[in-house]
């Protein structure tokens, strides 16, 4: 924990009054209090506190969706830099040159919490117009140990917040709240385990006083897992493993003999969405490992490349849906499912809406993980002709085959072993969320248009080892990348637009009334209309966007934040398709936007 | 691969030195060239062990199990490898000073990427003498080599600590179960 000094911490409360003051004496300055206490209440009514924004993807249906509308159509082209603060966090470790911003801001009654990529936590005052810094807490991550076994960058997309606490995660595989009035650590947990090529980038999710950590190192030849930390006495209360051990239900679909399930992948590294009215927690798992040699691990490899309904109490897994069975592609399944109920033949339709890395948008009926749609958002798949309209497995796979080969000619493969397939590994789409607005009924996805080059190693036993790369091959990048922000009418699961873009989307997306925002990482932040997704203003911040836009309102007035540093996986590994993002600089910003 | 002759790049090349800094004994003469490794970020690529291996982007082969002379590191480093992700580290190459008889427009698609940061000459020849002494013909990588080369806190080494006690550990293991 650092302080930024004794005197700052303890003067934090007078200096706030003081800026209050000057800006002309608004006397509903809360200290923190009661009020001020995050409870699972709250957590399942975020519409009642309009002006915050107290969950990762704002609620639990993750519809990163705000009623805010002092933003709107009309008034959003007088949108300006209202403030801006620098943070740190770019220092090289393991096999990174620099730390990245991949986090969504939370807001709670006039203060914002964001992450550094290296997890330090910033607790900022936006009373009064302007932004200032009341602590950083320094988890002192321990870098080069995470930083060696982190495939896709030196990441952290946030905190959460319960009781007086921010709870967050570090790289290197901790659990830690810090008072958020003084930010001092009051405890931290060891949750994964970077020995095992284990690390953290999500934020937590908090349902019922227990956060929920999901686990990123597929490449690294993990055991995925999901787990449970009672926030109360601070032990785990479960953790399920995203790949079934020997003998328990889908350990039939590893059927091989090299016992491949055991470092099969399966990471959980963004956050998933809730159902209260279930209490089931959906949740999206990654790639089987290792990535490009699906012949090392024949069988559908359950539960890679899936969407998993859970027991939020026991973490049970009730239901799964699968997206691309035997993965060769490196097609995951990660991304956060959007809840959606809508009206159906048969009364209200309850959806769990997933866009793929492998370029497919799937609607699932999460009471029972039963296909109801699906359809492709990229321009581009030629990896498999189309989903089949009843069960949405691509209509190349066959039950009876061990080893899947999709569309071959273009299917990486043992004896197809340099090939270029569409979607890329990247996607698709990847982590950057989408959004969607309840009264449009429109799902907005960020969308990387891509297509790369995969080469395929021949996996052996042998090559297993801890904390080194367990891929089976790699991709290259003899295309360009551009991407698109893409709209789902979720009445008929159809795209309802495009709006295409020159680079592709690292960012995400926010969804108000009347507008999408969105980024790039050449460094634009626009706002486009939420029907017709022209763009109606961008600003350039000079930097590259990585992150998801966000707003809140304080002080009675609405602003829109986002964090600005390009970093993540993109920068190291995927940049020939992009080349003109060479000249982007690592940075560490967050920016705030007020009419 | 392309080997032009070390001298057009216009490198000084004492055979000796490599002969001479073996011979210091106060400090570890490659120190200087571990910096480098580390400055440049070899490891990005190469990982601190050097064994490089697989992955997610290139395939940066193994410095462990090259065989390549100091002389030709020197001119890998300097000049990068045309045509694969090992970038070139040399102010000016395919430049000024041509590489493998090439400039840029020769090399045309063939021209590999551009390190992050430029070495001076005496740079290269640093990581050329410390992966030619503490890399090349190296085994497994060690719990002894993780601790020296980063000489810090960091967990990073104790997989290597646990892996040299794993035999002795498997002994015991099957020793039990019979
Ligand atoms: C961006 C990734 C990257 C960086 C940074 C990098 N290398 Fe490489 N290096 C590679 C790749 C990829 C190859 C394999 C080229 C090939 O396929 O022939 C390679 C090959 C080499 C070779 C040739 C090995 C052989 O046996 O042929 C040497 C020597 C080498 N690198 C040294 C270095 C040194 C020293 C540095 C730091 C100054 C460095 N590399 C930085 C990616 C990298």
């Amino acid at each position: 924990m650092e302080r930024l000094s004794g005197h700052a911490r303890v003067s934090s409360r007078a200096r706030l009054l003081a800026v209050v003051v000057a800006a002309g004496g608004i006397l509903a300055v809360t200290p923190v209090s009661a009020a001020d206490e995050v409870t699972q209440d709250r957590l399942l009514n975020p519409g009642k506190e309009a002006g915050n924004w107290i969950h990762h993807h704002q609620n639990y249906s993750a519809h990163r969706f705000s009623s805010l509308k002092e933003i709107n159509r009309d008034t959003v082209k007088n949108l300006k830099v209202a403030w801006t603060m620098h943070l740190g966090g770019i220092e090289p470790g393991g096999i990174w040159s620099h730390g990245g911003l991949e986090g969504t801001p939370i807001a709670e009654n006039g203060f914002l919490y964001v992450t550094d990529g290296w997890g330090s936590v910033y607790k900022i005052d936006a009373h009064g117009g302007r932004g200032t810094l009341a602590w950083k807490m320094d988890p002192k991550t321990d870098r080069d140990w995470a930083g060696a076994v982190a495939c896709c960058g030196v990441d952290n997309r946030g905190v959460a917040l319960w009781g007086d606490l921010v709870i967050s995660h570090t790289l290197d595989g901790r659990l830690i709240a810090t008072n958020k009035e003084t930010g001092q650590v009051a405890w931290q947990r060891n949750v994964a385990d970077p020995d095992k090529g284990e690390v953290i980038t999500g934020a937590p999710l908090i349902v019922k006083d227990m956060a929920i950590t999901g686990v990123a190192g597929a490449e690294y030849g993990i055991r995925g897992w999901i787990a449970a930390t009672d926030l109360k006495t601070q032990k785990e209360v479960w953790r399920t493993h995203t790949i079934p051990g020997k003998g328990e239900p889908g350990s039939e679909t590893w059927k091989d003999a090299n016992n491949s399930a055991a470092a099969g992948g399966g990471s959980t590294w963004v956050t998933g969405s809730y159902d209260p009215s279930t209490d089931t927690i959906v949740w999206g798992v990654g790639n089987p490992g290792p990535d490009w040699d699906n012949a090392y691990r024949p069988g559908d490899n359950l539960y890679t490349d899936s969407s998993l309904g859970l027991d939020a109490t026991t973490g049970k897994i009730k239901w799964h849906y699968q997206h691309t069975p035997n993965d060769p592609y490196d097609y995951d399944s990660v991304a956060e499912n959007v809840l959606v109920d809508i009206p159906g033949p048969s009364g209200p339709l309850k959806l769990a809406l997933e866009a793929d890395r492998n370029g497919f948008a799937y609607a699932i009926d999460r009471s029972n993980g039963k296909f109801v749609w699906g359809l492709p958002f990229v321009k581009k798949v030629t990896w498999t002709k189309g989903l089949d309209a009843e069960t949405g497995k691509p209509i190349e796979y066959d039950s009876s085959k061990q080893v899947q080969t999709y569309v071959a000619s273009v299917t990486p493969s043992r004896t197809n072993m340099e090939t270029d397939i569409c979607p890329g590994n990247m996607g698709g789409k990847n982590w950057p969320p989408t959004a969607y607005n309840p009264d449009l009924k429109l799902w907005y996805i960020p969308v990387i248009e891509s297509c790369n080059r995969i080469k395929v190693e021949v996996a052996t036993p042998d090559k297993l080892k801890p904390r080194e790369f367990w891929t089976g091959g790699g991709p290259s990048q003899p295309f360009t990348i551009t991407g698109s922000v893409t709209a789902i009418d979720v009445t008929t699961g159809k795209v309802a637009g495009k709006m295409e873009t020159p680079f592709p989307n690292l960012g995400g997306i926010l969804a108000t009334p009347e507008l999408v925002f969105s980024g790039q990482p050449s460094g634009e932040v626009m706002a486009l209309d939420a029907k017709t997704l022209q763009k109606l203003w961008e600003f350039n911040t000079g930097g590259g966007v990585n992150a998801p836009p966000m707003t809140f309102s304080v002080d009675g007035k609405q602003y829109v934040a986002i964090l600005v540093g390009l970093g993540g996986a993109w920068d190291k590994w995927f940049i020939d398709a992009t080349p003109e993002l060479k000249k982007i600089q690592p940075g560490s910003m967050l920016y705030v936007f007020a009419l | 691969m392309l080997l032009a002759s070390v001298v057009a790049l216009n490198l000084s090349m004492p055979g000796v030195a490599y002969g001479q800094s073996s011979q210091a004994p106060a400090s570890d003469p490659t120190s200087a060239g571990k910096a480098v490794f580390a400055k440049a970020n070899c490891m990005g690529c190469h990982k601190w062990h050097g064994n490089g291996g697989g992955g997610y982007g290139g395939d940066a082969l193994s410095l462990r199990k090259t065989e390549l002379t100091r002389e030709q590191i020197i001119e890998t480093v300097s000049c990068g490898r045309p045509g694969t992700g090992m970038p070139f580290f040399m102010r000016g190459a395919y430049d000024e000073t041509k590489c493998h008889g090439m400039n840029r427009r020769e090399a045309s698609a063939q021209m590999p990427p551009e390190g992050g940061t430029f070495l001076r000459t005496k740079d290269v020849e640093a990581v050329a003498d410390y992966v030619i002494a503490h890399i090349k013909g190296a085994g497994e990588p060690t719990y002894a080599e993780c601790v020296a080369f980063f000489s810090n806190t960091s967990r990073v080494c104790d997989i290597y600590k646990t892996q040299a006690q794993k035999p002795e550990d498997a002994a015991v293991g099957a020793a039990r179960s019979q």
